[in-house]
């Protein structure tokens, strides 16, 4: 754990791992329009969690940005995975769309009853979002979500690939109230 | 008349130019007076005789317009007479990135070339950066950099896989040499060395792992293999993504520290190297705490120190050697690699030309991920192809793990008959390796191993000369302590000893001068010397003489099991003589 604060019964931390291998309820893979897997954490879901994962996706054909869907983990740890369509490469409005996709992976992970849910740092890396505009996006939405009383979630992990990409969040975090 | 409209990816592109656009690319892009010296320089042009395109000035001006029209004042007075131009349309932008990509190998032969000091390869790969960063990029490598950002290494290598093969080339090798001390340690505290890798041998080529391994047992090396960080090669550098950059160098720099290694070690790789040695910490903003360098340069130290003991006439096939380019031509490793051969190999042809004019191999520290360019990356092979057939050798070495795979694509595709290898295999495959390795030093210590030896120890701390002193005893050895230079010759002269075990950093002479001493006195020049300091960086004063180097060389601090084990290296005892 690098980092953590409490607000009231909710939790958001911060730790560094790879998200594919986190015990946890659910995680979001930060995918691709055509919701195939693919390299990277695509990758290693694929190779960890096996062929069904690629196969419940295709029901769902091609999605817009923004948009969100579940399926199972397959063989990892976590139950669900949530497929979160986001921006990309400096794309028009990226941070309204962010908000957006951000919003919408909230509430996938919601409709199945996920308690503890694991974002990586969304958009960054790969897909060039600088790291403390997804700070400020996804923490601010996480934390306006878990404000809603009505929400089962309890804990929110980001979790980091880098050291480098703890600080930023660190640092947004500590601002939240 | 109404202005073009640009496209929204077109628009970022230039806004980012303002951001990357440093004195060595501005310079390079405003220097060039197209006087053609690049030209005959690129080996895409010889292959393609009467097109223009692949000039390297001409490439240059796909971008250099618009740096001309959007940054350079000339653009703005003179924009006819400059050639300044823009860029409006996703259409251009893919076809800058067919130039960027498909026909540039960035080996920095024209830079090399170049009488004005237009460095392409920087504009060449700023303009790759650029596109990236509006996900206008080949297929191929945008697969190796979501790779390298997310599993942590190029080739999508799960962790758990990386270390089941580790394990398998550990009990390999332990199984080979019936030496459980020969096992490959993950993840060891504390070590001399953290050696890190090209993905491409975990995945393919785990070889060359265990041959490294087997070349790090015999010189009695304290070394580790880490879980993270382990690879030290960098898309970065081919895509121009410097975020890429410094967050790969980082990992290896982190993992490094956290495992407190005193330096780290990069198998063979002209990409790696480079990006990991040469441009990381830049890429970073870390400074980092250790000397890095290639294993061609630690494998050359272990054979000049006596560690490794090696037969070249197990090598007796006509090799010849290729240069990385990113290893010669971009930081200067052209010797080092000659040195091994010609200590490993009894028929070393050189190519020509060679060292920093050597050709690409066009497999371009990444070229090979773009299946889209392979025809004509291949064509433009034909120059390789040519200079290797010329050798008349039957194996072309490389360090670099790119180049292997581009030799061995275009030995195939020209059907020349070689095999391509690296260093590390010959090393291996010449190594010498004495029985007396195999014995533990504890059963060996248990009969004084060292009775009958006479040993003069050379240390000005007290501390020092008290425990080595202990340690040699204990093992049998008649010790004499000296604390300063003029001390030991004239113990050295008195008594004769077998061995000198020679601090460098001394009051008064220092280990250097004392050292050349012994060398040059016609009484004590046979003496074995084994180099022990806490200074590595001394070291020079060892090995810029002109003399015999030493028979060994440890750092401080040195532990009872390494002093024994050189010791009895140094003074040629095997464990069949432990009856002394």
């Amino acid at each position: 754990m690098t980092a953590e604060k409490k607000f009231k019964e909710k939790r958001i931390s911060i730790v560094v791992d790879d998200i594919t291998t986190l015990e946890i309820d659910a995680f979001v893979f930060y995918a691709s329009h055509d919701l195939q897997l693919g390299a990277g954490f695509g990758s290693a879901i694929s190779m960890r969690g096996g062929p069904t994962i690629q196969e419940e996706l295709k029901k769902f054909g091609a999605v817009e940005t923004g948009a969100a869907v579940t399926t199972s983990g397959g063989e990892l740890k976590a139950k669900y995975i949530v497929h979160a369509v986001g921006p990309r490469f400096q794309e028009a409005d990226t941070e309204g769309k962010l908000k957006a996709v951000t919003l919408n992976a909230l509430k996938q992970a919601e409709s199945k009853g996920v308690e503890r849910l694991a974002f990586p740092t969304m958009g960054t890396g790969f897909y060039g979002i600088p790291l403390d505009v997804s700070a400020k996006v996804t923490l601010g939405t996480i934390r306006e979500y878990l404000a809603n009383g009505q929400t089962k979630l309890k804990e929110v992990v980001i979790c980091a690939r880098d050291t480098r990409d703890v600080k930023p969040f660190q640092t947004v975090l500590e601002s939240l109230s | 008349m109404q202005a073009q409209e640009r496209s929204y990816k077109s628009q970022k592109v230039i806004d980012r130019m303002a951001k990357k656009l440093n004195r060595q690319i501005a310079g390079s892009l405003a220097a060039c007076v197209h006087c053609g010296n690049c030209t005959d320089s690129c080996h895409y042009v010889l292959a393609n005789p009467g097109d223009p395109t692949y000039a390297p000035a001409y490439k240059a001006d796909r971008i250099r317009r618009i740096f001309k029209r959007h940054f350079d004042w000339t653009g703005g007075v003179l924009p006819w007479w400059v050639k300044a131009g823009s860029v409006f349309t996703d259409q251009e932008l893919e076809e800058l990135k067919d130039v960027a990509f498909g026909k540039c190998t960035n080996c920095r032969r024209c830079s090399l070339n170049c009488p004005m000091g237009v460095d392409f390869a920087v504009v060449n790969r700023m303009t790759r950066g650029l596109l990236v960063s509006v996900g206008v990029m080949p297929a191929g490598v945008a697969v190796v950099s979501k790779d390298q950002w997310e599993i942590g290494n190029q080739m999508g290598v799960l962790k758990e896989d990386y270390v089941e093969t580790i394990q398998w080339m550990s009990d390999e090798l332990v199984e080979a040499l019936g030496e459980p001390a020969a096992a490959i340690a993950i993840d060891k505290p504390g070590c001399e060395i953290m050696y890190t890798i090209n993905p491409r041998e975990a995945k393919y080529d785990p070889r060359t792992i265990s041959d490294a391994a087997k070349i790090f047992h015999a010189a009695g090396e304290s070394w580790t293999m880490p879980s993270e960080g382990w690879d030290m090669t960098n898309f970065g550098l081919f895509s121009g993504d410097d975020d890429l950059g410094g967050v790969v160098a980082r990992r290896v720099y982190e993992k490094a520290i956290e495992l407190g290694a005193k330096r780290v070690v990069m198998s063979e790789c002209g990409h790696g190297y480079r990006s990991t040695r040469c441009e990381g910490p830049n890429w970073a903003g870390m400074d980092v705490p250790f000397p890095m360098e290639s294993s061609v340069v630690t494998m050359l130290r272990y054979i000049n120190e006596g560690r490794i003991k090696v037969d070249k006439t197990r090598n007796t096939t006509p090799v010849t050697y290729h240069d990385s380019c990113n290893n010669a031509r971009s930081c200067g490793m052209f010797e080092e690699p000659r040195e091994v051969l010609n200590l490993v190999v009894t028929d070393f042809r050189e190519m020509y030309p060679n060292r920093a004019e050597n050709y690409c191999c066009t497999g371009g520290g990444g070229a090979m991920s773009m299946s889209e360019y392979t025809p004509q990356r291949l064509k433009s092979a034909k120059v390789k192809a040519d200079q290797l057939r010329a050798t008349g050798a039957k194996v072309v070495v490389t360090s670099c793990h790119n180049c292997v795979d581009g030799l061995v694509d275009l030995i195939r595709h020209y059907k020349l008959d070689m095999k391509v290898t690296q260093l590390v295999n010959l090393v291996s495959d010449a190594l010498v390796i004495e029985k007396r390795a195999a014995v533990p030093v504890t059963e060996i210590a248990a009969a004084l191993v060292l009775a009958g030896r006479r040993i003069l120890v050379v240390d000005d701390e007290p501390d020092v000369r008290t425990f080595l002193t202990a340690m040699l005893e204990d093992n049998g050895a008649t010790v004499f302590a000296a604390a300063d230079g003029n001390e030991c010759l004239a113990l050295a002269r008195k008594e004769r000893p077998d061995l000198i075990t020679l601090d460098l950093s001394m009051p008064g002479m220092d280990g250097g001068k004392v050292f050349e001493a012994i060398r040059k006195d016609p009484e004590l020049a046979k003496v074995r010397v084994c180099i022990i300091t806490g200074k590595p960086e001394l070291r020079k004063l060892i090995y810029e003489r002109d003399v015999t180097p030493p028979e060994g060389y440890l750092d401080k601090p040195v532990s009872e099991e390494t002093l024994l084990t050189n010791v009895r290296r140094i003074l040629e005892i095997t464990g069949e003589h432990k009856a002394h």
